[in-house]
């Protein structure tokens, strides 16, 4: 009886292990070659065209009087809708890991000093700076985030590889990190997002910022065309408008926040820019599909 | 004194053959001809490509039929035209995904003009613009309109009476062609022939 059970037990153990791996088997995509690239892209969703990775390699934002170079790669990847007879965009769907947007922490130079200056600070401010001073933690970050969810996303390969009018409209949000800022120091929120209008073309910005221009990039097929890759790509935007900074420095944000927001200066529109230079991938979600189904 | 006017003198002589030898590699404008005698009014060349693709990497577009219509005169001695028809036909990619759905010239006429560079002679046709639809579910470019825009140089040769584009002739005449925002090859060799009222005349350009 007890040896039957057993068995039963251990049949049982085996199923479910057997179960799980084939589970695990399905979950995990089995891209190859250069479509690995697109392995968080949502392609099992059937309201999904294309599958897209932009991978930002250099560049800058610039927020009023403060710029902030990229050094480190920031990837956009997800997937794309079909394209809206109105606005000629498509709606942009979530990476399937949750990484939308990676969050990329980009030096500020200058540092803390740079955005909290001791000189013009308050006493009890210019006490907690100088603690920071003397433990080194004068570093700051500037991390691009997605202000708002993935569908608020808006993508035209078609307009960025042509040159031709809006090719990325992204909510964002910066966030400044440092010890001293606290981990709700932001410019731009869910509800007061910073709006980019990227574009491969020349824009049209107030002043003082004057037209600047984009490149569509050098296009290249790969996989037999069933990718087509955009390198060199150059997308611009500044035009647009940053809210001012909020919850900077702690319990001392009454205090913190004010000083961020003089140091940076003016951030309406005509005083910021941003520029991004990458590469960009896209490929119809039913290639990424197949390629995916033969290589199970 | 002397000195200082000998290397002037030098100088200005170096600078005169720098200049008749920019003379002779830039455009000295050739005119049309038949039969060897300079064209007067206008004439009508038809024709098609005996081979004609297009390459954007990693993609290549061919067209079995690739015809023209380019109207031909001389202004001041110097060979122009118009071209007013380029229909194409059967074309299809190197791609096992990728048709053409559609391909057509847009804005005709181009202008177009001839030249020569380090003495032999070039077609240069400006305003290129064609629209290609691709279709192809598994095509990346698959319901995408991707145009051709640019300026065009091809290479005259008058012992076969053609045109032929390609990477030497777009280089040597400074021109290219663009799609996908990056410079596209392309190789096409066109037979010149008069329809109207030189048909049959051998057609140079000098």
């Amino acid at each position: 009886m007890h040896k039957y059970r057993a068995r039963v037990v251990c049949s049982a153990m085996l199923v479910v292990a057997l179960t799980a791996l084939s589970l695990a088997g399905t979950a995990q995509a089995k891209l190859t070659g250069a479509f690995t690239r697109f392995a968080q892209c949502p392609y099992k969703n059937t309201e999904v065209r294309k599958c897209i990775q932009s991978v930002t390699e250099s560049g800058e934002v610039v927020l009023g009087s403060k710029k902030v170079p990229i050094v480190s790669p920031v990837t956009l990847q997800g997937g794309a809708g079909p394209v809206d007879e109105i606005t000629e965009m498509s709606k942009f769907y979530a990476a399937t890991n949750g990484v939308t947007l990676s969050k990329t922490p980009q030096n500020v130079p200058g540092g803390l000093l740079g955005i909290v200056p001791d000189a013009s600070s308050p006493p009890l401010v210019k006490a907690l700076i100088k603690f920071f001073l003397e433990n080194s933690l004068t570093g700051v970050n500037s991390t691009l985030e997605l202000a708002k969810t993935a569908s608020d996303i808006s993508i035209s390969e078609f307009r960025i590889a042509a040159e031709e009018g809006v090719g990325l409209k992204i909510p964002v949000k910066v966030h400044l990190e440092n010890p001293f800022l606290g981990k709700n120091c932001y410019v731009g929120s869910s509800t007061s997002p910073i709006t980019w209008n990227m574009t491969s073309a020349t824009t049209a910005p107030p002043a003082p910022n004057k037209a600047i221009s984009g490149f569509g990039g050098e296009g290249e097929f790969l996989e037999e065309a069933r990718i087509v890759v955009l390198k060199n790509n150059k997308i611009v935007d500044n035009a647009w408008s940053a809210p001012a900074p909020t919850g900077c420095g702690g319990i001392l944000s009454f205090l913190v926040t004010p000083i961020i927001k003089a140091q940076l200066g003016t951030t309406s529109a005509g005083y910021n820019t941003a520029i991004l230079k990458g590469t960009v991938s896209s490929s119809p979600a039913a290639s990424v599909k197949k390629n995916d189904e033969e290589h199970p | 004194m002397r000195t200082k006017a000998t290397a002037l003198g030098a100088a200005l002589a170096a600078l005169a053959v720098l200049c008749a030898l920019f003379a002779t590699s830039a455009s000295a404008a050739p005119a049309w001809k038949f039969e060897s005698k300079s064209l007067e009014g206008t004439e009508v060349i038809l024709g098609g490509a005996l081979e004609s693709s297009m390459t954007i990497p990693g993609l290549t577009t061919k067209c079995e039929n690739f015809l023209y219509k380019l109207t031909i005169k001389n202004e001041a001695g110097t060979g122009k035209g118009e071209v007013t028809e380029v229909p194409l036909y059967n074309c299809t990619t190197d791609s096992p995904v990728c048709t053409v759905d559609k391909i057509g010239a847009e804005k005709l006429p181009w202008p177009s003009k001839l030249t020569t560079v380090s003495t032999t002679p070039y077609i240069i046709i400006e305003g290129v613009k064609v629209g290609i639809d691709y279709g192809g579910v598994e095509c990346a470019v698959g319901e995408t309109l991707v145009t051709v825009t640019g300026t065009a140089g091809g290479l005259v040769d008058n012992v076969t009476e053609t045109a032929t584009f390609n990477s030497s002739s777009f280089t040597a005449t400074g021109t290219s062609l663009k799609a996908l925002s990056s410079k596209i090859q392309w190789n096409g060799v066109f037979p010149t022939e008069a329809f109207q009222w030189h048909r049959e005349q051998a057609l140079s350009v000098s």
